[in-house]
């Protein structure tokens, strides 16, 4: 180890949300670039501003490690004549290194004794390979969209576009300016477009410090800090954050209120700020009371997303007439900016107050007829027959599905309201304010809260973690409507989307149904905690009832699309069990032979249960056997199963061999246990239980027992029992899966 | 700094950086990236620097002349400078010092924002810049115009005029700006955004039917007539059809008359229509114009 490498990328500003990404990238790619180039080096760690991404390696190699590396060439004994004499291949491929062929070696492969050269390349000077690496390098990083800038490397991969500009950019190998060029297209280059030459130059602060904008000569990392520290740039996003977090609650606090920076409201907001500046300061301003007659939702929408300022919580309830703004200026402007601040924020609220009291004097119910404008999707119509599809489906899952026939109404009328407010100004406005808009505009109407509720909350949940929102706290009256209102939409939108084609592809999802699936499945595992309702709803008979709009005369798309639509669920399912923490084989064994039949909230509680069985010895016994069952029972076609136990007499008269009548009889014996589990959706320890104890029957039936004898009769009696045992088995799932390989 | 002196400094320093002073482009549109002198300009390999105020009809923002932020039209001053120089961001942060903007004891920020023109086929890269938590000129380097692929790449400053005069002369409702010493600009625009508003939101003697069928009928009439000015290869004139297809479709959205459906349709009209133009003006290639 000699030197330390230094690189500034100095560019425009950079996307905040791409910073922390990229970030990684850098140290990595470089990382992995480095040891593509046989340079030893330790660790890269980089750190960006908005202005500049630097990585920084403490330790690099002065030179390259040697390559050391064995090149076969012909086989021996195509390298000789019979009489030892070189043939033309061995003079050849001797020629093409540079060697004579008595300094080949000889070497033994798989395939037989070959020539061989064995080849060194000394290693170049560290300096010398590093352009190499900033360009591979470059070249890695990606962007979530990427500009054009008139740029070029003599890589010959031609064009270098990037994720903004680069101005400037500093090089330095233990102090010595690495040789690099970034040159410009023939179409740009001239007296305002210049190529960027690598330098020891970088740039402090846009606008503060003596000489804003004045170049500034650096010969190290320790340097560049330093020189940087003392122009208004705070090189570490962690050091942003921190001095962030310390004036927001400081300020809050001055002011008489309090920021709770770990809400879910204001989380992504601490997290975007530092990435926007180079120098935080933070600033406090006011605004009117008389503002506080709007709902926080809609103050806390103006602050945060318009204008990326934090909202202050009173002592007592609710907000203070007070913001908070992180900016990239000097305390000295607090001020001035805190005041420019002031009426930006005003004239965002009175815009939002004349939306406010405008959307007020129509009733939501009056809306309705606009939503026929509005296009849901060009091959579903609008979002006035999504409502109608949605008003249609709610009723049967609040009957039916959730057995709450009383709250029928109230979730009809929801469902119906539920998008109405995308023809208000405020949502045309703040469109992440859908829903919750529509659910305050309904409770201000005097709704009952059971339905204003489900609609604030029916987009609901967006992610399927159990600490995902809305909590039961949040729901009030309202969590049985919304449970109903939430499925409704997700169900309808998934289904009609696939129906129309748009079944998400690879990393394509536009629509976001992976994102509206996960939903509908946090929903049905999460309904007792959430709504204290007991039902337990199967998946098929929700998307059975939520397709019946789609339905055509055509059988064949109808078994396409139904195919398609339940192997997407049962995808997400999993993933949704998975993420909960359970192993992908315990997830397949209960989701995967399942189909339509799934009940998701009993995935669940056999997952709870199942890892306590599947280590014992007897389980996996039981499990190993299950695949012979399953594999054997295929031979079987499940008409001929029906039509034979229909009509076929009694099973136990056809079987003679004791192991397969003792079979039969633990069949005979265990089936009501298992029935009794599992109806009530409540034992399934006891039924894995049971499951556990076929085992040694089974093993003995198999040792004992040939199945597929020639006698027709004999064999379809040894296959019904079969066929019996796996239909026992599965209503616990296909327990085969989980001692099959993880990678399955 | 009046608001007509905003625009003589503005104009003075861009020419002083070698910038071309044109004339705002005599149609109603609604934005300055519709003035041939950047929709074209930015076109092909030719060097040009140019400036010019444009008033830009935005009929959905009229707001009867009651809202002390919104109007039906306001004021862009453009600036296209191609190849886009290495000091770009400079350059214009220069030209706020030459308004008397002292950068230096503000917050001001580039903040992502990419600006795309569904209608034009184009799109850049670039900046909101915000001042003090306002936003006041929208920043970009083009990349694609009339769907063609730019090289060299341009920068475009769009600057809201209003917005920087009522940050210069600390007024909260822009009909109290000084336009020139002694005038208001609501004397000036007041009665015109209140009329314009009645009649893009269709409050007049005639049945919403019938306004939206003027209109629609307007759009298929210039419509079919660009298309005979761009067969008759005459690019300029057929841009200006295309361009009052433009404003008459957003005439027709802001007084609820289109559906989305079928406002997609209208926007993919515009655009094919639009690349068209464009590949007229470069003499480029007959390309499969994608939806």
């Amino acid at each position: 180890m000699s030197g330390e490498l230094l690189i500034e990328i100095g560019c425009e500003e950079m996307p905040a949300s791409w910073l922390p990404r990229l970030t990684r990238d850098l140290a990595r790619q470089l990382q992995q670039r480095l040891t593509e180039g046989r340079v030893v080096a330790s660790a890269p760690s980089a750190c960006s501003t908005p202005r500049r991404l630097v990585v920084a390696v403490a330790g690099v190699a002065e030179r390259q490690e040697a390559l050391e590396e064995l090149v076969t060439g012909p086989p021996v004994s195509a390298g000789y004549t019979p009489d030892g004499t070189p043939t033309k291949a061995a003079a050849g491929f001797a020629r093409k290194h540079g060697v004579e062929v008595s300094a080949l070696v000889e070497v033994d492969t798989p395939k037989g004794r070959y020539l061989a050269h064995q080849r060194h390349q000394a290693g170049l000077p560290t300096i010398e390979v590093l352009p190499a690496v900033l360009a591979a390098t470059l070249r890695d990083l990606a962007f979530p969209k990427q500009m054009q800038w008139d740029a070029q490397l003599d890589d010959g991969k031609g064009e270098l576009p990037f994720g903004r500009p680069i101005r400037w950019l500093v090089f330095l190998l233990d102090g010595q300016i690495v040789p690099f060029t970034i040159g410009r297209t023939s179409a740009a280059e001239g007296a305002d477009v210049a190529v960027v030459e690598a330098s020891n130059v970088t740039f402090g602060h846009r606008f503060l410090g003596s000489d804003p904008g004045e170049p500034v000569t650096v010969h190290s990392i320790a340097d560049h800090r330093a020189a940087l520290a003392e122009r208004y740039v705070v090189l570490e996003r962690d050091a942003r954050l921190e001095q962030i977090r310390t004036a927001l609650v400081a300020l809050a606090e001055e002011h008489g209120g309090a920021v709770d920076l770990a809400s879910p409201t204001l989380a992504a907001l601490v997290e975007e700020v530092p990435d926007l500046v180079e120098y935080p300061m933070v600033v406090a301003g006011g605004f009117d009371e008389a503002f506080l007659e709007l709902p926080g939702e809609v103050l806390a929408t103006t602050m945060i997303h318009h204008q990326h300022f934090f909202p202050v919580a009173a002592r007592q309830n609710g907000l203070a007439p007070t913001f908070l703004a992180v900016t990239n200026t000097a305390p000295e402007n607090a001020e001035r900016v805190s005041r420019n601040a002031e009426r930006v924020l005003a004239a965002r609220l009175r815009d939002a107050r004349f939306f406010w009291e405008a959307d007020r004097k129509v009733p939501l119910e009056s809306r309705f007829e606009r939503l026929a404008t509005v296009l849901f999707h060009k091959r579903l119509g609008s979002y006035r027959e999504k409502s109608d599809r949605m008003e249609e489906l709610v009723g049967w899952i609040a009957r039916d599905v959730l057995d709450r026939d009383d709250a029928r109404a109230d979730a009809r009328s929801a469902a119906r309201l539920a998008k109405a407010d995308l023809a208000t100004e405020m949502v045309g406005e703040f469109a992440e304010l859908q829903g919750v808009m529509g659910g305050i505009y309904a409770r201000e109407q005097q709704l009952p809260e059971p339905v204003w509720q489900a609609i604030y909350h029916h987009y609901l949940p967006v992610s399927p973690e159990p600490t995902a929102a809305p909590a039961k706290a949040d729901l009030g009256a309202g969590a049985v409507t919304w449970a109903a209102v939430a499925l409704a939409d997700k169900l309808d939108t998934i289904v009609g989307l696939f129906r129309a084609g748009e079944r998400p592809t690879g990393s394509r999802d536009p629509f976001g149904l992976r994102r509206q699936a996960h939903g509908v499945f946090k929903v049905l595992i999460d309904l007792p905690e959430l709504t204290g309702l007991s039902s337990r709803p199967s998946l098929g008979a929700l998307l059975s009832a939520a397709d019946k709009p789609f339905k055509t005369e055509d059988p064949e798309k109808e078994i396409e699309v139904g195919a398609e639509l339940l192997g997407f669920m049962l995808e997400r399912l999993q993933y949704v069990l998975e993420q909960r923490g359970h192993d992908i084989r315990n997830v397949r064994a209960v989701v995967g032979a399942m189909g339509t039949n799934v009940i998701p909230l009993d995935a669940l509680r056999k997952l709870e249960v199942l890892p306590e069985f599947t280590e014992s010895a007897e389980f996996r016994q039981l499990a190993v056997a299950f695949k012979r069952v399953r594999n054997i029972a295929r031979e079987l076609p499940v008409e001929e199963f029906e039509s034979a136990e229909a009509t076929g007499g009694e099973l136990g008269l056809s079987l003679q061999e004791p192991a397969e009548k003792e079979l039969l009889k633990e069949i005979e014996t265990r089936q009501p246990v298992f029935d009794a589990a599992l109806a009530t959706g409540k034992d399934f320890r006891r039924g894995f239980a049971e499951a556990a104890k076929f085992g040694p029957a089974v093993d003995r039936f198999f040792t004992d027992v040939f199945v597929m004898v020639d006698d027709p009769v004999v064999r379809t009696a040894r296959l019904r029992l079969m066929k019996r045992l796996e239909r026992v088995i599965l209503q616990l799932g296909d327990i085969s899966e989980i001692v099959a390989d993880a990678e399955g | 700094m009046t608001l007509q002196d905003l625009i003589a400094t503005l104009s003075g320093y861009w020419a002083s950086r070698g910038c071309l002073i044109h004339q705002p482009l005599d149609l109603e549109i609604g934005a300055g990236t519709m003035h041939p002198e950047t929709f074209l300009r930015v076109l092909g390999p030719s060097p040009w620097r140019v400036a010019y105020v444009q008033p830009s009809r935005r009929p959905a923002d009229g707001r009867f002349g009651e809202n002390p932020n919104r109007l039906f039209k306001h004021h862009q001053f453009q600036v296209i400078l191609k190849p886009a120089p290495d000091r770009s961001q400079q350059l214009y942060l220069e030209s706020l010092e030459a308004c008397g903007i002292d950068c230096g004891a503000h917050d001001v920020r580039f903040e992502e924002d990419n600006w795309e023109s569904p209608t034009l086929g184009a799109w850049g890269i670039g900046w909101q810049v915000m001042l003090d938590g306002q936003e006041i000129t929208q920043f970009t380097y083009f990349q694609q115009a009339g769907g063609q692929v730019l090289s060299p790449i341009s920068t475009e400053i769009t600057y809201g005029l209003e917005r920087i005069a009522m940050l210069l002369q600390r007024v909260d409702n822009v009909f109290d700006l000084e336009w020139a010493p002694g005038v208001k600009y609501g004397a000036v625009r007041q009665q015109e955004e209140v009329e314009q508003s009645k009649y893009v939101f269709g409050q007049v003697d005639l049945a919403p039917i019938e306004f939206a069928k003027f209109h629609r009928d307007l759009f298929d009439r210039y419509h079919a007539f660009a298309t005979m000015l761009l067969d008759s290869r005459l690019v300029l004139p057929a841009l200006d059809y295309c361009l009052k297809c433009s404003h008459v479709f957003n005439v027709l959205d802001a007084s609820s008359g289109v559906g989305v459906t079928e406002r997609t349709a209208y926007i993919l009209r515009v655009r094919q229509l639009a690349v068209a133009i464009a590949r007229a003006y470069t003499g480029a290639a007959a390309e499969d114009v994608d939806e």
